[in-house]
């Protein structure tokens, strides 16, 4: 162990750069060269990277320091110029604490698992490589996402998850709903992603630095105001008079703080699935179910619950804030929980139980227990992994007979397959005993109860500074979320159980059950993608006997069920047996001074875990009446009694159409005014209008382009004709040479010469009458004297040009040097001929321009 | 040897471009082009050479037209092998068929 | 002396520009080829005249005895088509052209002859101008460069003139019998040939 730390001191943790670079390696292998590789060759590759990446994080987390954390630094990224003219570097570096530790094995172990689980599912995949090129990259997204030591790097790996998200949910790309599904997650994100854009923007602005470190250490300068409204320099001087409702008497500001979490969350709902971004994440099951396991349950959907834990120095300084975030949580818990009670599909119940799940865990950071909201992110990710992977083995052994996506779902098509598959069974009861909350077994009663004990007794001191007020927590808010949160729970507890029995309990209703039946040649379609060439209908088929799933699916299905019983005496405060929460205790060191418990509740604590375990009793003996011993009659006669209430939540209380009426509605619309601008500005008038002009000087200049060398030929000659017209065109021109100027007075005047030019040169008084030869021609000037001569130039064939030079000469004494023996003028600088400098430019010549 | 003032000679030249130049745009035959070609090209070494005699103090003008001989000849072959060329694919001697390039 | 010499140069450049006026006149190329002789021949007796010895020789050996030769020779092996027929387009525009460049041409003699002093008779040649001794001296010390370069310039057109001269040949190692592909392409020279004998006769 001292070698390792002397190998790999704390702040040069190079073995950081091992855990990221496996999975990319694996990644760019598979992505490159999986097709020639072969199956074996790419299961080889991908576990190997996801096993050493594993193995590398366990050594991470031993040598992890009680406090501090170990980091790496890749290279400098780029250096930004802060508000006050400082530098603010931003690396590339990683570093690993007690969080990003904990998030690290999670990602690597369970994603180690799922992947040997995908060896087995994706078998018969034809895109065998690229699934598990993804699900690599995935990997190190997410790994550079919790490994990020500066909000940049977070947001890269944030967007590397998007994308590889939106790549496998739409990984059967054959299918437009498929297609669609990882549209609307990749947009929704968008969303977010613009909000952590802005928090990333105004935490540079007013802290001055991405680096988390510096973030916590400086984030009471986020305790000042910032102006809203009106943005910019609008005031009633630059805005029109009819505009000036707009002005509020007082400028409404936000308290930074507040600013930052706000748009933080917004991220956190796109990418957690919080409301009102929530809707992708049901659609996001179209993927395949490994994917559902690892990246819409167990990782990447908690990123959100893990940035508000990262930022809690932040989130701390603003109650408002928080008091958002749990509001929306336990908002979204009920909300999600209810849709769940209906929905037939299996993977959509486990999608809206995980939607209701990350509510809970907001509700944990929410109310200021990121510890507690951060446990519960840990034993979901092993309870809900489970989940996925026993409905994706059900979904397996459905497949065989019926290879169409939804029906293969459809609980109503399963049911009584604990005879058939022991294993999957009780890995799903295990799991759905630890999401429901069996008391001291189930991981998830202690996560969900130390966040419901947190929340019932929280009470967020406000930190003030001068000039801006807090605003506080009512007492009531947070006894309000406790119940709502209980409410949940019994909601929770009830679908999830209603799952279990329909799914395993009772006659099995897929197929009539055939043991002698045999696959008319199709082969085993392992996979779930739909190529429904098989239009069977509904209990009318026979097939074989449903079979338990091979080794390598069953036996991550078994250790998932382990560490879903295992993972609660990590994180079981109440009893103190909490390995895990010390661990994480100087992470929230800070932030969790600002919180402490309500006054009056010190004695509750094991008196209100009663209420979490009467909802668990509640909801599991409900579903065991309902779908056990009545075989879902309650159901159907409430069906019967409330149609369009039961209809409403079993269509998801039709968010999806409020959202297509309102937001993409209106998107919609301005597309349609685009559309026409494009049509009839763009194409009609800037494209057409352009080739039409382009081709009709082409239909003009075509005509000579007659293809004959002669017409060529015929062209530069007469070009050459008119050149050469020019040249023996007349032209009068003449350079002025005055350099004898002030001396004697005396300017020279040269002809500029040309072919066959003769010239003549007339001044006021002499007119010569006869063209010569000569091209020079002196003037002589009296001081204050002007005289006009014009030149003339006459070509061989007799054609005359002329042109008239006025020439001046100054009045004497303005530099004394018209006597005779006078000193000389200074010189002027040497110059060209034909140059004057422009102080001498009213001294001298104009020309009048041809005559 | 100087009783023939030069602009004589420049006026020959003059004439014998003005033909050759008229030759190259009237004609349609390929070889008569190639000898208008020819023409041209006399004309201008013989203005070369009248030049070069009134300047007698090198031979600037000679050796010129020496080269211009030179590329005249390589000029010859080279566009009589194109005559050929171009009569294996299209049969005619005449220039305006050369239109292959014409959409 | 002096009517010799004028005497002289009237019938050299008789003999180029009627040479120039039938070589482009004639309709028979073997006619145009014997104006460009005759325009040729003038030119070397100019050179005569004009103290250039040497070059009137390798005008005479160069283009009368290659490059007319080798318009012959292109003229005899195209035979009767090397004679295009009589063209049919309207010949108006043609010959307005001819006019507008003639008459531009005169305008420029004009204009030349007025800025120029007037005819002036010449002086003597330094002795050894244009002659072969003089002349090579320069060209071989002066203009040894573009010499050599000029050299290799005729080795390419030659090489170039038998490349395109020869056409597409048919590698013989890819003919299924080397024999037959011989065989085959003067067959199909000889296929044109006749075809467009026909043509002419017909």
């Amino acid at each position: 162990m001292e070698a390792l730390r002397t190998l790999f001191p704390a702040s040069d943790f190079t073995l950081l750069a091992a855990i990221l670079a496996l999975p990319a390696l694996g990644a760019l292998v598979n992505g490159l060269f999986g097709k020639r590789l072969g199956k074996e060759g790419v299961r080889l590759m991908a576990l190997a990277a996801l096993g050493g990446s594993f193995l590398a994080s366990v050594l991470t987390y031993l040598l992890l320091p009680a406090e501090g954390k170990l980091t790496w630094t890749a290279w400098r990224w780029i250096s930004i110029q802060g508000r006050m003219g400082q530098s603010i570097p931003i690396d590339v570096a990683f570093s690993v604490d007690a969080l990003s530790g904990t998030m690290m094995l999670v990602i690597t172990g369970v994603g180690f698992l799922i992947h040997l689980y995908s060896s087995e599912y994706m078998k018969n995949d034809p895109g065998f490589h690229r699934f598990f090129a993804y699900l690599n990259l995935f990997c190190f997204a997410m790994l550079t996402l919790v490994m990020g030591d500066n909000l940049a790097m977070l947001f890269v790996g944030w967007e590397g998850v998007g994308l590889c998200s939106y790549l496998l949910i739409g990984f059967w790309y054959g299918e437009d709903k498929n297609a669609a599904a990882g549209k609307k997650a990749f947009i929704v994100n968008r969303i977010g992603d613009f909000g952590l854009l802005v928090a990333m923007a105004l935490i540079v602005y007013y802290v001055g630095t991405l680096r988390f470190d510096g973030i916590q250490s400086g984030a009471s300068s986020l305790l000042q105001n910032v102006k809203i409204w009106p943005i910019g320099n609008m005031s009633s001087g630059t805005l029109p008079g009819f505009l000036h409702f707009l002005l509020p008497e007082q400028p409404v500001t936000i308290l930074a703080a507040t600013a930052v979490g706000l748009m933080v969350f917004l991220g956190c709902a796109g990418k957690s699935a919080q409301i009102p971004l929530y809707i992708w994440l049901p659609d996001a099951m179209a993927g395949p179910t490994p994917v559902s396991a690892l990246i819409h349950a167990a990782t990447m959907v908690t990123a959100g619950v893990y940035l508000v834990a990262r930022l809690s120095a932040v989130f701390v300084l603003s109650p408002a804030a928080l008091a958002v975030v749990a509001v929306t949580g336990a908002l979204t818990a009920l909300l999600a929980a209810t849709i769940g009670l209906f929905q037939n599909d299996l993977k959509k119940v486990l999608a809206y139980s995980t939607v209701s799940q990350l509510g809970y865990m907001f509700i944990g950071v929410g109310v200021g227990a990121f510890a507690a909201g951060f446990f519960h992110v840990f034993t979901h990710a092993f309870f809900k992994a489970c989940l996925f992977l026993g409905a994706g083995s059900v979904i397996h052994a459905i497949h065989v007979r019926i290879h169409d996506t939804d029906r293969s779902q459809d609980m109503g098509n399963m049911g009584g397959l604990k005879a058939y598959m022991p294993i999957t069974r009780w890995t799903y009861l295990i799991a759905c005993f630890a999401i429901a909350g069996l008391p001291i077994l189930g991981s998830g009663f202690w996560s969900k109860d130390e966040i419901l004990w947190k929340a019932f007794t929280v009470d967020i001191m406000a930190v003030s500074a001068p000039g801006v007020s807090q605003w506080m927590w009512p007492s009531w808010l947070g006894r309000a979320i406790y119940w709502a949160g209980v409410t949940g729970a019994v909601f929770t507890s009830f679908y999830m159980f209603r799952s279990y029995f329909r799914t395993f309990h009772g006659e099995f209703r897929g197929w009539k059950i055939d043991p002698t039946w045999k696959d008319p040649g199709h082969g085993h379609g392992h996979d779930d993608h739909g190529h429904d060439d098989h239009h069977e209908e509904h209990g009318e088929i026979t097939g074989p006997v449903p079979h338990e799933s091979p080794l390598p699916m069953t036996i991550p299905l078994m250790v998932l069920a382990a560490f879903s019983i295992g993972a609660g005496f990590l994180v079981a405060e109440p009893i103190h047996v909490a390995p895990l929460a010390h661990k994480l205790e100087p992470v929230f060191a800070l932030s969790s001074r600002a919180i402490r418990q309500r006054e009056g509740t010190e004695g509750l604590l094991f008196p209100m875990m009663l209420p979490g375990i009467a909802a668990f009793l509640a909801g599991t003996v409900g579903a065991m009446v309902v779908y056990q011993n009545r075989r879902g009659e309650p159901e159907r006669r409430f069906a019967t009694m409330f149609p369009r209430l039961h209809r409403l939540i079993y269509d998801k209380w039709r968010i999806d159409e409020l959202y297509d009426a309102t937001v993409v509605g209106m998107v919609d619309a301005l597309a349609d005014i685009f559309t026409i601008a494009d049509k009839w500005i763009v194409d009609g008038i800037l494209a057409k209008f352009t080739a039409a002009l382009v081709g009709f000087f082409g239909t003009v200049l075509r005509a000579f382009q007659t293809g004959r060398v002669q017409v060529y030929a015929a062209a530069m000659v007469l070009g050459l004709v008119g050149v050469g017209w020019f040249m023996v065109k007349p032209h009068a021109d003449a350079t002025v040479n005055d350099e004898a100027l002030r001396r004697s007075g005396e300017v020279k005047l040269s002809a500029a010469p040309g072919l066959g030019y003769s010239y003549r040169w007339d001044t006021p008084g002499v007119s010569e009458t006869t063209f010569a030869k000569t091209t020079e021609h002196t003037v002589k000037l009296d001081p204050g004297e002007t005289k006009d001569v014009t030149l003339r130039v006459r070509n061989a064939w007799g054609s005359e040009s002329s042109e008239t030079f006025t020439l001046t000469r100054p009045a004497g004494g303005r530099r004394g040097a018209t006597e005779p023996g006078a000193l000389p003028a200074p010189q002027p600088p040497t110059l060209p001929t034909g140059t004057i400098p422009a102080e001498r430019i009213p001294d001298l010549i104009q020309p009048k321009g041809l005559q | 040897m100087s009783s023939v003032p030069i602009e004589y000679y420049l006026v020959v030249a003059a004439v014998l471009f003005i033909t050759g130049a008229i030759g190259f745009l009237l004609r349609r035959n390929l070889l008569i082009l190639l000898m208008s070609i020819e023409l041209m090209l006399n004309a201008v070494n013989l203005t070369l050479v009248a030049y070069n005699r009134i300047h007698p103090l090198n031979h600037n003008g000679q050796i010129f037209t020496f080269f211009v001989i030179a590329v005249a000849a390589a000029e010859a072959s080279v566009g009589l092998a194109i005559v050929l060329a171009f009569y294996r694919v299209r049969r005619t001697m005449r220039s305006d068929e050369a239109d292959l390039l014409r959409s | 002396m002096k009517i010799f010499e004028l005497a002289f140069f009237f019938l050299a450049s008789l003999l180029v520009v009627l040479g120039g006026f039938f070589t482009v006149a004639s309709r028979n190329p073997i006619r145009g080829a014997m104006g460009l002789l005759s325009a040729i021949v003038g030119i070397a007796g100019l050179y005569l005249m004009l103290a250039a010895e040497f070059l009137a020789a390798i005008q005479i050996l160069v283009y009368a005895g290659a490059v007319v030769v080798l318009f012959l020779f292109v003229i005899m092996l195209l035979g009767p088509s090397a004679t295009s027929g009589r063209d049919t387009r309207s010949a108006l525009p043609r010959y307005l052209g001819a006019g507008v460049l003639l008459a531009a041409s005169v305008g420029a003699l004009v204009l030349v002859f007025s800025a120029s002093a007037g005819p002036r008779a010449l002086s003597a040649a330094p002795t050894g101008m244009g002659t072969v001794e003089g002349f090579g001296r320069e060209l071989f010390t002066q203009a040894v460069v573009p010499f050599e370069i000029a050299g290799v310039l005729l080795l390419i057109a030659v090489v170039g003139a038998v490349a395109v001269a020869r056409g597409k040949q048919v590698d013989p190692t890819l003919a299924p019998a080397p024999g037959d592909d011989d065989k085959q392409g003067s067959d199909a020279a000889r296929a044109v040939l006749t075809t467009h004998t026909k043509d002419v006769h017909s």
